[in-house]
């Protein structure tokens, strides 16, 4: 009895009888979860105020940044604290292209462009200036790379700083606002007879560009992309010895990354339509970090839960009037609580459960079904930090 | 399963044809260590070939070179006709070099089915705006590889496991999945480090005949490198044995057990003339 | 001429802030590899708790520095007990993610209690305290900056080299297992790590505090540029990373003393950057820095 065939007859033989196999289908409670969320997002629309829209709007694009670094650093294990700069790039991208024609020296260039240009601009400039940061992963590893793209914040910052023409200096600037024809969404505007308002407009814009964003990156993640950037995070030279050429796979996760975390960045400075260069700082880097850590690094899901937590609760607690907001004279501000909350969760959620929200759901969901359950985008989220620093071990021994 | 090596092998048969590697005069240095020393040898096409030697001989060193991670300091090394030491490490898989890992655990959050699908990594194509975009091209590859790593799951008894992550498996199926992974990139070479390493017998003699299927069925040129000696001895056609960095031996089984060098390499010097010894350093294979 | 030593006497001291600094830094890592991304917020604890000691309950200096570091190393202590105990053998940016954790609540929590207007920083020294020298003035504040620096640099290489703890801190630094093997206590060694490294950054802190005579919660950020510091001396060298410290603090003294001459091109803050240009060229020409050990690079 032979316990192989010759290899090409398992290729023509079983094509043809099989349609789906597992990790290609999505379980049918994905499906209605999916479709909660789609009736949930109608009834918003239709229910909520604007100040609700202000909070799920800047949610949403926090969820767009949060999934561009997961990409980068959950699934692909390259550390990053330079996604401020990123984002940072894509806003004033948007900017230059987008702002209003200059009518004196001193104001901000601008060259008056629409949307439909500016918008993917910005993720594809900062997806170039991703690129030349790619190569730098390559030779640096860890802790190193980290320390490299925290100095990356910190040079934008001078730079951004500086650059008065287009970032209007240390004062700040306005960013522009997307519009169809006349209709610019910093107003309200009828459409087809019904009226909507600025926040249902941006919602309208935000939403589809994250959804897409979402079905892309998980697309990836469940083919063979996914799977080498999946397997640079866990251990390079094993995945190089596989045929997965490094340099192509960081450079791959990082064009990603840094695209959508330039749209990100774009949709973020137009919707809150004044931003300073200040802004764009190491603590906002930490923020979404702390958000893939929160949420659950490498899951698509673990991107938008995170970004809700670190995000959106503190609007949440703010439109409540739960805390003060902060003064600047001691006191639990409403800011302050959510700090302390994300610091602390980032060090509970590493001490007992590195898979974040999602894997604590996953734990769950496991005692319940006892066995185990993927989502189609193939595992666990795993450890944002399973790096493969020192899993050299098969090699040294002899 | 009929493991005595005395009967005829594919190996034997196929003599005449032209080497798939060939080493020449390789030297491996690092840190002031010389891992290996004037190594020269050659392994037929469809042969199982061991390597074998006390610990620090410079078997990994051997694996690294083949596998293009380390640069020799001098030497040269052809496969399958062209110059290996020309290739970098991620142009292996597609030339149809594969290799095990000897420590498990290093990709513990994939599941077994994506595991072997990394492994076929090189013989797909598909890239990030494709797979993003989900288009056709791309289902039809995943489909299609899926199917077939499905198919070899199968065959190595891994269906129940094929949504498992790879670190939830007991370290006998870990050691298999890794296999199976090998094998999916439909390699000409295949370099095993360690592949019944913490094995009880029964796991060992599974893994055993995986081993010599493999090489029955599909005519994978193996590389073994292990520590277990009767099972070395069962199904290797020829033993290279390396001490401190040198070939000491190179021979079929039965020869090399009764080397004088090899014997001392392993037990010292004393017992270099006791030949009753010997038969107790190599257990008979035919337990 | 007087400008440029002026400066480089500013430099200097500065540096030797950062060189505490980095020192806490290289302590923490040397022993258990761990980098500690809340050296910085202990560095600002410690300096707020002085300052309230002496304002708030009317302590007189020594005795509010004293409990300063006590607080703070408290602080290091139990961090270490309690949470990376527990964290050994993860992946590195786990546990650095943990010590930023860390260094959010710290910051968070003097930002609670104390707010985040300027506070006056507690200084034994009068302002303008110190004595002149053709032209340069040297402050009494940098002088003992300096001071104190060289000695705790002498004192920990007294430790290193002639005391058993010390002994055993070198060897935990070569290899963890090897130590455990040999009957050393490392727990006792990360504590102590801490502990150490948790002092000298209230002493950084301080001597921090009283040049730029206010606190404000901004103080801790100033530990960042221990990063450039220990990157040019070498992340496993412990006298790498004074050397580093008091090179970043020239670079950033002579660079702000001497940049609004290029202002029209450089523009403003060019000096903040400077210990990164410092770091980056470091890191792509010589990753080990100038006195860190080449790793065999055994893939």
């Amino acid at each position: 009895m032979s316990v192989f065939k010759k290899p090409g007859t398992p290729l023509a033989e079983s094509t043809h009888a099989v349609k789906r196999t597992p990790g290609q289908t999505r379980r049918l409670s994905s499906w209605i979860i999916a479709g909660i969320l789609v009736l949930a997002s109608i009834l918003f629309f239709i229910v909520a105020g604007d100040d609700w829209f202000a909070i799920v709007n800047n949610t949403l694009i926090a969820a767009l940044a949060a999934l561009a670094l997961n990409v980068l650093s959950g699934y692909t294990g390259q550390i990053s604290l330079g996604h401020a700069f990123f984002m940072a790039i894509g806003a004033y991208t948007a900017a230059l292209l987008g702002g209003m024609s200059p009518s004196s020296p001193l104001d901000p260039q601008g060259f008056a462009l629409p949307w439909i240009i500016w918008l993917p601009a910005a993720g594809i400039v900062a997806a170039l200036v991703g690129a030349l940061v790619g190569p730098t992963a390559l030779r640096l590893k860890g802790f190193y790379l980290g320390i490299v793209t925290l100095a990356l914040v910190f040079i934008g910052h001078y730079i951004f700083l500086n650059l008065s023409a287009v970032t209007g200096g240390s004062p700040g600037r306005t960013f522009p606002v997307p519009a169809i024809g006349t209709n610019t969404f910093d107003q309200q505007n009828t459409y087809f007879g019904v009226l909507l308002t600025s926040g249902q407009q941006y919602f309208l814009l935000i939403l589809p560009v994250l959804v897409l964003a979402s079905v892309f990156v998980s697309n990836v993640m469940r083919s063979r992309t996914g799977r080498a950037f999946r397997a640079v995070r866990d251990h390079e030279v094993g995945a190089s010895m596989m045929g997965v050429n490094l340099f192509e796979a960081k450079m791959g996760a990082f064009l990603l990354s840094s695209f959508l975390a330039g749209i990100a960045g774009a949709l973020f400075a137009s919707y809150n339509s004044y931003v300073i260069p200040d802004y764009w700082d190491l603590t906002l880097s930490v923020q979404f970090v702390a958000a893939i850590i929160i949420g659950g690094a490498a899951s698509v899901w673990g991107s938008l839960l995170g970004a809700a937590f670190v995000f959106g609760l503190p609007q949440v607690i703010d439109h409540f009037s739960l805390l003060p907001p902060p003064s600047g004279n001691g006191g639990l501000s409403s800011g302050d609580l959510n700090t302390l909350l994300y610091g602390a969760l980032i060090i509970l959620f590493l001490l007992f459960e590195p898979g974040g929200m999602v894997g604590l759901i996953g734990r769950f969901q496991r005692l319940g079904r006892k066995k185990a359950s993927f989502n189609a985008e193939g595992g666990d989220p795993a450890e944002i930090t399973d790096l493969s620093s020192d899993n050299h071990r098969f090699i040294h021994s002899e | 399963m009929n493991t005595s090596s005395a009967e005829t092998h594919p190996a034997k048969q196929i003599a005449s044809a032209p080497p798939l590697l060939s080493v020449e005069d390789l030297s491996v240095r690092f840190a002031g260590v010389t891992a290996l020393s004037g190594v020269s040898f050659q392994v037929l096409s469809g042969e199982l070939f061991a390597v074998i030697g006390p610990n620090g001989a410079g078997k990994t060193s051997l694996f690294n070179v083949l596998s293009r991670v380390y640069q020799p300091a001098s030497g040269r090394v052809a496969f399958h006709g062209g110059d290996l030491l020309r290739f970098k490490t991620h142009q292996i898989a597609r030339a149809g070099i594969a290799r095990t890992f000897q420590n498990l655990g290093q990709f513990p959050s994939m599941s077994v089915l994506d595991y072997l699908l990394l492994g076929r990594h090189a013989r797909m194509r598909r890239g990030l705006l494709s797979n993003g975009l989900y288009l056709g091209s791309t289902r039809r590859e995943e489909r299609v590889n899926r199917v077939y790593c499905l198919h070899l799951l199968d065959l190595l008894g891994l269906t129940r496991q094929s949504a498992l992550p790879l670190g939830s498996l007991p370290y006998g199926l870990q050691k298999r999945a890794d296999l199976a992974r090998a094998l999916a990139g439909e390699p000409r070479l295949l370099l095993l480090d360690e592949p019944v390493a913490g094995m009880n017998t029964e796991e060992t003699e599974e893994i055993a005949a995986m081993l010599v299927e493999v090489q029955e069925q599909l005519g994978v040129t193996q590389i073994l490198v292990e520590h277990d000696m009767a099972m070395v001895m069962g199904i290797a056609d020829r033993v290279l044995v390396l001490d401190f960095g040198r070939i000491i031996a190179l021979d079929s089984p039965a020869e090399v057990q009764a080397h004088p060098d090899v014997i001392k390499a392993y037990l010292g010097e004393a017992f270099e003339e006791d030949a009753n010894i010997s038969p107790t350093l190599f257990p008979d294979p035919g337990q | 001429m007087a400008y440029f030593l002026q400066l480089t006497f500013a430099g200097i001291a500065l540096g030797s802030i950062y060189a505490l600094i980095s020192l806490g830094f290289s302590l923490i890592f040397k022993s258990s590899g761990v980098i500690n991304f809340a050296q910085g917020e202990l560095l600002l604890v410690g300096a707020y708790i002085v300052a309230a000691g002496v304002f708030e309950w009317h302590l007189p200096f020594l005795l509010a520095l004293l409990l300063g570091i006590v607080v703070t190393v408290l602080i290091g202590l139990l961090f270490e007990r309690v949470i990376l105990r527990h964290m050994i053998g993860r992946p590195t940016f786990s546990i650095l993610m943990v010590t930023i954790g860390l260094d959010t609540i710290l910051l968070t929590s003097v930002i609670v209690i104390w707010g985040s207007q300027p506070l006056p920083a507690a200084s034994p020294f009068g302002v303008t305290s110190g004595f002149n020298l053709d032209g340069v003035h040297f402050a009494s504040n940098d002088l003992w900056t300096i001071g104190i620096t060289i000695v705790l640099c002498a004192l920990l290489f007294g430790f290193f080299r002639f005391t058993r703890y010390g002994l055993a801190m070198r060897a935990t630094a070569l290899d963890q297992e090897a130590a455990l093997a040999v009957g050393i206590p490392i727990r006792r060694i990360y504590a102590l790590a801490w502990g150490m490294a948790a002092g000298i950054a209230t002493l950084g802190g301080v001597f921090l505090a009283i040049s730029s005579f206010v606190i404000t919660p901004t103080l801790g950020s100033a530990a960042l540029l221990a990063f450039p510091a220990i990157i040019l001396g070498g992340l496993d060298s412990v006298s790498g990373a004074v050397v580093g410290g008091i090179i970043i603090g020239l670079a950033l003294d002579i660079t702000a003393g001497y940049e609004s001459a290029f202002a029209s091109v450089l523009g403003a803050g060019f000096h903040d950057i400077m210990p990164y240009l410092i770091m980056i060229l470091v890191l792509l020409i010589r990753p080990y820095g100038l006195f860190g050990s080449r790793k065999v690079e055994r893939l």
